[in-house]
């Protein structure tokens, strides 16, 4: 289906102390999480593992929150810069933090905005109909730019199963954020909740988004 | 009015009437319903698990006490392996949790868990609430016996009636032939097993007299002989006086054999496998709207009877098919043999017409012997029979059904579980396709109740439902359950399918599953 995950994973931690301007970088196996600055710093920073890799989008079809059917590679590969997640709109644990740190982007995004697609596919695609997605991208303010994804149950699957996020049914998911910054770029993918500023640097990195808006380098790439 | 600390817990409003606020490190802060409490633990406080995530119990039984990896303590629900490791909270420490993100021990809480800033009065008057929660005793549920009821509706088909009853029947038998006796609470994993397995009593409360007077029978009943949950159960015309019940009186109304159920997904507590002809009426207004421009529909002919689910059904596709702008016309039949009504109805209808047809295998039987010359011809599957229905061999090449199950050839495997345990049994197949979802809705309920432990609170169940039912593979005639929090219908589809033979059972689907 796709092609492994490269070695290079790096664990971000994330501190509120210094939000936009240090990230504190370990390259390190993911298993490895032992922080020194744990026992006099306490902080529920997310913990967040970023990976690369190439995944193979096969031929799927899905329908769009405007109810078009449209192929998922064809969404993809529009030549903006993708930010791709997976949600489903009942779902009261993870997915709102995923939609809201989505919603953050694309505010924080600003005058580019309309330049990075923002994808998100309902992993719970019968009850998700198009107009439940769109009922539920209007609660995060979704712009013109962020659209929801649903199709059969199959299509739903083999989406999840591209980029390695199928977990067996909607209640095992876990949280992926991944990002290509460019066409044709290879995929980055964090495992964990990224925050629209991890997401934001990943994209300014890439430099095919306007990097005014963003305090940080592109430290550890 | 419930009370503030409830309205703070489950809408996550203050005692001020302001939105709560919940902050996370490099997100935005959530606000009110959005940060609310209940969305990651749950009404009943005992958390649950998403992926590797666990949400920790919080209601006072497992805050104040220490949590551990022990496997002398695993009482921890939901994810008893993953139990928290920790000092038991204070009032103290509980606060600095809540309001700074820190355990007892000094250490973070999970990047989920938000920051919530409240003052000392409202912080107080939430360690209260979660100090109470799911502590009450509850009703039905003793130190060994679970007690169930089943509903019966007096215009419930008798003959289903009495293949849903065995089947509870051996059901409950079979469940109560590995009771051990008394179980003292659990102390440590090693009586984990014993503590989970109740006897199960089930009371069949049949109702009599018009549904108006049916919430009092149950009231009685239920006042009477408290239950813990309704699984499964049968109606006919209508459920409402049941639904009503379950939710007023707060009981688990889990999975009944009924094809019309109530639509109110905001309602906690009953639990319906799919939206029945209500379900069909929209796969036939999407089937009619997709072919609307080709097949040159003009008018849309219904046909039911009064006192039948099908008129509701009508009604909702009339309404379904508004948009289209062709004219629907509602036909009742009247005669109890309506052989003539038929073939009189059949004589007005003309090319650009569709039939829909919500019929009984009694009147499809009586239909004429040509389907007259509506250009499309619907029946529904649930009423009339499914791959059963006796529909005239003149009609078997134009009509169509809505078919909201798994078609037969794909269901086989799916269908050797329940179909061999009745073998086993010794259980009469009298009707299916009752029988399999008596005992789908069974097996549904035996495994959410044993991974309960022993915090048998009806919230609970609904929510170990919510998160057990989509890992289930074995779902009878159901391709896939599936709930959540505001999903109360298992199964969201249907095929439109048509007969392959002029005569025979075999069907076969005329496009994709489709969800309305």
């Amino acid at each position: 289906m796709s092609a492994g995950i490269n070695a290079r994973t790096i664990v971000l931690a994330v501190f509120a102390a210094a939000l936009a301007a240090s990230f504190a970088l370990r390259a390190g196996a993911a298993d490895d999480a032992t922080d020194p600055h744990a026992a006099h710093q306490p902080s529920a920073a997310a913990t967040v593992i970023r990976s690369t890799a190439n995944y193979n989008v096969p031929p799927i079809k899905l329908v769009r929150d405007d109810g078009k059917s449209v192929s998922l590679a064809d969404e993809l590969n529009d030549g903006r810069p993708v930010v791709l997640n997976f949600i489903y709109t009942t779902c009261s644990g993870i997915c709102p933090l995923a939609s809201h740190i989505f919603s953050q982007l694309q505010r924080k995004l600003g005058a580019d905005r309309d330049g990075v697609h923002l994808v998100s596919i309902s992993i719970d695609p019968e009850e998700d109909t198009p107009a439940r997605l769109r009922d539920y991208a209007r609660g995060y303010l979704a712009g013109p730019s962020w659209q929801h994804y649903t199709g059969t149950m199959a299509a739903s699957i083999a989406a999840q199963r591209v980029f390695e996020v199928y977990r067996g049914d909607k209640m095992g998911h876990t949280p992926v954020t991944l990002v290509r910054p460019a066409p044709g770029a290879a995929w980055v993918r964090f495992d964990g909740f990224a925050t629209a500023d991890l997401l934001l640097q990943e994209l300014h990195a890439a430099g095919h988004v306007t990097a005014a808006a963003s305090p940080l380098s592109p430290a550890g790439r | 009015m419930p009370a503030a600390a409830e309205v703070l817990y489950r809408q996550g409003i203050l005692p001020s009437g302001a939105p709560l606020r919940g902050a996370r490190e490099g997100a935005e802060p959530v606000e009110g319903a959005a940060a609310a409490c209940v969305n990651c633990h749950r009404r009943s406080g005992f958390g649950t698990e998403e992926g590797r995530i666990v949400i920790p119990p919080i209601t006072g039984k497992y805050l104040f006490r220490a949590g551990s990896m022990d496997t002398a303590n695993m009482a921890n629900p939901g994810g008893e392996a993953a139990g928290p490791r920790r000092s038991r909270y204070t009032d103290q420490s509980l606060a600095r949790a809540i309001r700074e993100g820190i355990d007892p021990d000094g250490r973070p809480l999970d990047y989920l868990m938000p920051r919530y800033g409240l003052d000392d009065a409202a912080m107080a008057m939430l360690v209260a609430y979660l100090r109470q929660l799911s502590i009450h005793p509850v009703r039905g549920a003793s130190g060994d016996t679970l007690q169930f009821a089943t509903i019966v509706t007096p215009d419930a088909d008798p003959v289903k009636r009495q293949g849903m009853l065995d089947v509870l029947e051996h059901f409950f038998g079979n469940k109560n032939a590995f009771h051990l006796g008394v179980d003292p609470p659990l102390q440590s994993d090693r009586r984990i097993h014993f503590r989970v397995v109740r006897r199960w009593q089930l009371q069949v409360w049949e109702l009599s007299g018009p549904p108006e007077n049916w919430e009092a029978q149950l009231d009685q009943r239920f006042k009477a002989e408290p239950v813990f949950a309704v699984i499964s159960g049968i109606g006919g015309r209508t459920w409402e006086p049941v639904h009503r019940f379950c939710q007023s009186e707060s009981i688990p109304c889990l999975l009944p054999n009924v094809d019309l159920p109530v639509v109110a997904e905001q309602d906690f507590y009953p639990v319906y496998f799919s939206r029945g002809v209500l379900l069909e009426a929209d796969v036939i207004a999407r089937r009619m709207q997709e072919e609307a421009g080709k097949s040159g529909l003009r008018r849309v002919i219904q046909v039911y009877r009064r006192d039948d689910i099908g008129a509701t059904a009508a009604q909702a596709l009339a309404a379904a098919i508004a948009p289209l702008g062709v004219k629907a016309v509602a036909r009742e039949l009247k005669s109890a043999k309506p052989a003539r009504e038929l073939a009189d109805l059949l004589r007005e209808t003309a090319a650009g017409d569709a039939l829909v047809l919500w019929l009984r295998p009694g009147d499809l039987q009586a239909l004429p012997v040509q389907p007259g010359a509506a250009t499309s011809v619907f029946v529904s599957g649930l009423m009339g029979g499914l791959e059963n229905a006796p529909l005239p061999a003149g009609w078997r090449t134009i009509a169509r059904m809505s078919y909201p199950y798994q078609l037969p050839p794909q269901r086989t495997v799916m269908m050797n579980y329940p179909l061999g345990w009745f073998s086993i049994q010794h259980i009469p197949v009298v009707d299916e396709r009752t029988q399999t979802n008596t005992y789908i809705a069974c097996s549904i309920l035996a495994e959410a109740a044993g991974h309960m432990l022993d915090n048998f609170v009806p919230d609970y169940l609904l929510e170990r439902v919510e998160v057990e039912l989509s890992h289930r593979i074995i779902n009878g005639y159901y391709p896939r359950l599936g709930l959540a929090p505001g999903q109360r219908f298992g199964s969201k589809g249907a095929y439109v399918v048509r007969f392959a033979d002029p005569q025979g059972k075999r069907m076969v689907a005329d496009g994709e599953w489709i969800v309305p």
